[in-house]
């Protein structure tokens, strides 16, 4: 009853982090991801793509690309419009303007390993497969698995307007090209010379300069082990020298046609995979 | 201010409406469906199998089955467990065991139609053409839950071929009630024999559903404040479609919702190409190979 008259209390101040009750408005932008899949690099880019002026920085990037779940409802409802909003949440309806940030799941498995242990949550040393099968089963996510997520968001909004689709991958290749389509999304004129400033202050090692002096300040890191960081190898296809053939298969197996259309499987899904809506609708094995 | 104080009570007293606030327990089953989807019938019909001692009636269905949408938290919190859940919302990842029903939107929109004309939240001179825009553009009342292929999609996406996942045709149940109440009841593991099975089909009729509403229609949550020209239960029929929606309507949902709408079983009337090519879901091209 204390925790509820707190948790009141909070709410008529409009101190509370609003989360799934967030009062949306129908300009809002929200860069949606599953944890671990680069959302933190993209929060930078369009920060300092929204920000020209100084850069972003660990201790204000909450304040410019928000989380309804960290920020307070006052916070929220006095930023300015659009505002653009960074969530972890499986399909919401109410989202209307989207940015959907994807990564190859084996690399984001690879990530939530290391981040589990950086936070305390698995001893260093917990077996890989292990974590593996959890991830895959997606019990340990409040934010379902990692295909459940990601295919809810593509099955509802893919190839409709206002849905920017990003690959981790892509973008490690050119930020530039996929910044350029978050501009036209958030309606800023984008010259290239402005992107390029934006590449150049998300730089994994500008970033790993400033997680050294504000990971002490930062809600993601203040309680979590500073012996590993952060922002940590920033690098795709991790996954072929941690994972064993084994752990690979478990998640090639359980999200194979949703890699295939996402071009993270070239080769035809293995034989035991799951079917998934998406090879129903046809869409997967064209 | 004052809202805010009332927000604040109806949260300490409990009497706020769960929706998506609601607390979920491991030994939770969720009958979901988009609304309009005979998801009334199936709370009956699965009331019935569950409670067999005392008819089910709309005077006591929300205390057996009750709705997320009209129910509080604190009565929510009463209900006996495990619990029975209706439920609209799109994928919710929390929900541990899903029933969803499914039924062809092109006689769900003439069923929403109706009912919004019933609950006052359209005039009864609206152009039925401009409500399928709405229906097909996510502009209904029901939009917190998405627009009814979302709301499909991303439950079917998410949990098809899971042991705690069914999905119903709403056409299914008309055509052989028996057949898919057998399917129910062994999803749930309810032990049951034909007879039950019967009893609780006879006790859930569309005629005595209708009598109930008759005589219950003040006692309940879903109809008590609204105009009784309109009944709640339909017509209760499956292709309706076919005589009362104009063939651009019904080319206007096919072509939002072919793909989904044809994986469904549902077969397209106006569109002979399979998915249609301006369908503007679900039109997932392998992004590229890599």
């Amino acid at each position: 009853m204390l925790r509820k008259l707190t948790h009141g209390i909070k709410y008529l101040l409009e101190r509370d982090a609003p989360g799934r009750s967030l009062f949306i408005y129908v300009d809002d932008v929200f860069i949606v991801s599953y944890p671990k899949s680069g959302n933190t690099w993209v929060r930078f880019l369009i920060a300092n793509l929204l920000h020209s002026e100084d850069p972003v920085t660990f201790l204000n990037i909450e304040q410019i690309v928000p989380d309804p779940d960290l920020q307070s409802r006052r916070f929220l409802k006095h930023c300015r419009h659009p505002r653009v909003m960074k969530s972890h949440h499986p399909f919401d309806p109410r989202y209307k303007r989207v940015v959907c940030l994807v990564r190859d799941p084996r690399d984001v498995a690879v990530s939530q390993y290391h981040f589990q242990i950086k936070r305390g949550v698995l001893q260093t040393g917990h077996p890989v497969e292990d974590f593996v099968r959890d991830f895959v089963a997606g019990t340990v996510s409040p934010y379902g698995s990692w295909g459940q997520n990601v295919g809810s968001w593509l099955i509802a909004r893919h190839k409709t307007p206002d849905f920017v689709l990003l690959r981790y991958e892509d973008l490690m290749r050119d930020a530039v090209e996929g910044l350029a389509q978050v501009a036209s999304l958030l309606n800023i004129p984008a010259d290239r010379s402005r992107l390029e400033k934006a590449v150049q202050f998300s730089s994994a090692d500008r970033m790993r300069a400033m997680e050294k002096e504000q990971a002490g300040q930062w809600a993601s890191t203040r309680e979590t082990r500073k012996d590993i960081p952060f922002i940590r190898a920033a690098q795709s296809g991790e996954w072929k020298v941690t994972l064993s053939p084994n752990a690979a298969a478990l998640i090639e197996r359980a999200w194979g046609g949703l890699m295939r259309v996402l071009g993270y499987l070239s080769e035809p899904a293995p034989a035991d995979a799951h079917q998934t809506i998406l090879d129903l609708l046809g869409i997967a094995s064209r | 201010m004052m809202y805010g104080i009332k927000v604040v009570l109806g949260y300490l007293l409990g009497t706020d409406i769960a929706d998506r606030n609601l607390a979920v327990y491991p030994d939770d089953t969720f009958i979901v469906s988009y609304p309009r989807s005979g998801n009334t019938w199936t709370r009956f019909l699965l009331a019935n199998l569950l409670f067999p001692g005392a008819p089910v009636t709309f005077a006591n269905i929300e205390r057996l089955i009750p709705d997320t949408s009209s129910q509080s938290n604190r009565a929510l919190k009463r209900t006996p467990r495990p619990r029975f859940i209706k439920s609209h919302q799109y994928f919710d990842p929390r929900y541990p065991r899903v029933l969803y029903v499914v039924r062809d939107p092109r006689d769900l929109v003439l069923s929403y139609y109706d009912f919004q004309r019933k609950y006052r939240q359209i005039a009864d001179d609206y152009p039925l053409a401009t409500y399928v825009d709405d229906f097909v553009e996510g502009r209904l009342i029901s939009a917190d839950w998405g627009t009814w292929g979302e709301n499909v999609a991303s439950w079917i996406s998410t949990r098809q071929h899971r042991t705690d996942f069914l999905l119903v045709r709403y056409e299914d149940m008309k055509k052989d009630t028996e057949r898919e109440l057998q399917r129910i009841a062994a999803f749930l593991h309810l032990k049951t024999d034909s007879d039950r099975l019967r009893q609780a089909i006879a006790a859930s009729s569309p005629e005595r559903m209708r009598e109930f509403e008759q005589a219950q229609s003040r006692q309940w949550v879903a109809t008590k404040k609204h105009r009784r020209d309109i009944p709640f239960v339909g017509p209760a029929q499956s292709g309706r479609w076919h005589s009362e929606l104009p063939d651009s309507l019904v080319a206007k949902i096919e072509s939002t919702w072919g793909s989904l709408m044809s994986s469904l079983g549902y077969p397209l009337q106006t569109l002979h190409t399979n998915p249609p090519a301006d369908s503007g879901m679900a039109q997932l091209q392998p992004l590229r190979n890599s």
